[in-house]
């Protein structure tokens, strides 16, 4: 039982970064696996970019892209596309792949996304994505990586983008599982700091504060490499210290980079 | 190959159809065609004055209903499609029938709504780009397919050549389901009988309209659906009265016929 209030505030902190390190855990080696697959994919199918995307809500018609790769990859992760809306929409609700293909449209034609990342799709291959009996989701290519540019994808590479829509639905799957289990934490957390306006305010200012989430990130590194053994907690400590030392010591900023 | 339906059929079809040139000239004059889609851009100049209808789902509660609409089209994809029934039957009247963009979009009832709304409207001839791989469905598009079969309405569906059987495409009795070809010729289709998929038809590199008063270059299943819609207007041009089953012995006699005619015109090559 805590003794204290800053006892208990502790405790809330600990079981916090437990499950900010769960949700990594969960989520980020599905996401990496999936970005991975789409670059493989994009490369065997001569596509300049691949991407994701998933329904906001189960049957909601709302799609969001969930993964990218290529070179708007940064600004179109998180792009919301509404219900029957666009090219996408209406492979989500067709259940159909489709190609389409406008080479000489200098501005590009997919209106929803172009607009926003300032990209051009001149060429676009769209699958869906089919977990059991559902469409769960769209992946798309788009343009080609290399010469011939305006070449329009084939029906030989509709059949191969529709089978690695198999592999990404498997992961979409297990993404959206595990974003489930981090929903269910984080509601736990909520309602068991629903008194505590201390711990919602700290709570808050983290996920705003990039250099918080910096330093959880070095939290996690710490805390991975501890887990390895005694030798290595001590190896770190004594490495931490010793930068802070310096640091201490010159009472200037390290300027590491 | 032999006829695996035996000389009758063809006998008894082939008198109707094929010595009479009249459907290969007709343009779908006095034709409806149902379009079950993503709604269509009316404004279109290739499509001006072909569409008799649009209108779109409305959700209330558990109902879903159907309102007329002038927002034309949401994805492009039902005016690429309107756009080759255009080009093959250009006196056809179009009624488009939009399930896309309704709130809950997802959801495979609302496409069902579309079609019970074509078949109730008795519209001749039923266009469909959509499907569902929901087991839950199976039972209750069987039974709308089959009373659209008895009111006598045409329903072409596109397959969507994935791993999944997606309904209706699979059902062989009361439906044409089409495959994309490579063919150019967008009146050359071929019937596969013995095939899940039994028809195939142009569908790879279609330029055809889309949004805007554009066009575009476009590959799928769903592009090869309208060509057997189009041509089928024209038929019904010329015999009003076609049930859906003579459309597809039709369809098979003029399929046969054409493959007859190519293998007749290489054989001097061959030689």
């Amino acid at each position: 039982m805590p003794e204290s209030r800053s006892d208990e505030f502790l405790l809330r902190l600990q079981s916090l970064f437990r499950i900010m390190d769960a949700e990594r855990l969960l989520t980020d080696p599905i996401k990496d696996a999936m970005t991975e697959l789409l670059r493989t994919s994009a490369a065997r199918l001569r596509a300049e970019g691949a991407s994701v995307l998933v329904q906001t809500a189960a049957d909601s018609g709302d799609l969001k892209f969930l993964a990218a790769t290529g070179e708007v990859a940064d600004r179109i992760v998180g792009l919301e596309i509404p219900a029957g809306k666009g090219i996408a929409g209406f492979v989500l609700m067709s259940g159909q792949p489709l190609v389409v293909s406008e080479p000489d449209d200098e501005s590009g034609f997919y209106a929803e996304v172009d607009k926003t990342t300032g990209f051009s799709t001149k060429l676009l291959l769209a699958v869906p994505l089919r977990f059991r009996d559902d469409v769960i989701g769209v992946l798309e290519y788009v343009n080609r990586n290399s010469e011939p540019f305006s070449e329009p994808f084939t029906p030989a590479e509709m059949d191969i983008a529709a089978a690695y829509a198999d592999a990404v639905a498997a992961l979409v799957n297990a993404h959206l599982g595990a974003e489930l289990m981090c929903g269910l934490s984080k509601r736990m957390l909520k309602e068991d700091a629903e008194d505590d306006a201390e711990v919602r305010a700290w709570l808050h200012s983290m996920r705003e504060n990039s250099a918080h989430v910096r330093a959880l990130e070095l939290a996690a590194l710490v805390s991975e490499l501890s887990s390895k053994g005694d030798a290595e907690v001590e190896l770190c400590r004594t490495l931490l210290e010793s930068v802070i030392g310096y640091s201490r010591s010159t009472s200037v900023k390290l300027d590491l980079a | 190959m032999t006829n695996p339906l035996g000389p009758t059929l063809e006998a008894a079809t082939a008198p109707k159809f094929l010595p009479d040139p009249a459907w290969v000239d007709a343009s779908g004059r006095g034709v409806t065609v149902a379009m079950i889609d993503s709604g269509v851009d009316a404004s279109h100049p290739d499509l001006a004055g072909r569409i008799f209808e649009e209108v779109g789902a409305k959700i209330e509660g558990s109902k879903v209903t159907f309102e007329s609409v002038d927002d034309g089209d949401l994805a492009g994809h039902g005016t690429a499609c309107a756009g080759i029934i255009a080009r093959l039957a250009p006196d056809a009247k179009i009624a488009s029938i939009r399930v896309l963009g309704a709130s809950g979009s997802g959801d495979a009832q609302i496409f069902l709504a579309g079609l019970e709304y074509a078949v109730k409207k008795r519209y001749k001839i039923i266009n469909l780009s959509l499907g569902t791989t929901k087991p839950q469905f199976f039972a209750p598009l069987h039974d709308l397919l089959d009373r659209a079969y008895q009111a006598g309405c045409i329903i072409i569906a596109a397959a969507n050549n994935l791993p999944q059987p997606s309904f209706p495409s699979i059902f062989s009795s009361s439906l044409i389901s089409v495959v994309k070809s490579e063919e150019p010729d967008p009146l050359k289709f071929g019937f596969h009988y013995g095939e899940v998929i039994e028809l195939t038809a142009p569908g790879v590199s279609i330029r055809t309209p889309w949004l805007n008063g554009g066009y575009r270059t476009l590959t799928g299943n769903s592009f090869a659906c309208p060509h057997i819609t189009g041509l089928l207007a024209r038929l019904v041009e010329t015999h009003p009265e076609l049930t859906p089953f003579q459309a597809k012995s039709a369809l098979y006699a003029i399929a046969r016929r054409n493959s007859k005619l190519e293998r007749a015109d290489r054989r001097p090559a061959d030689a």
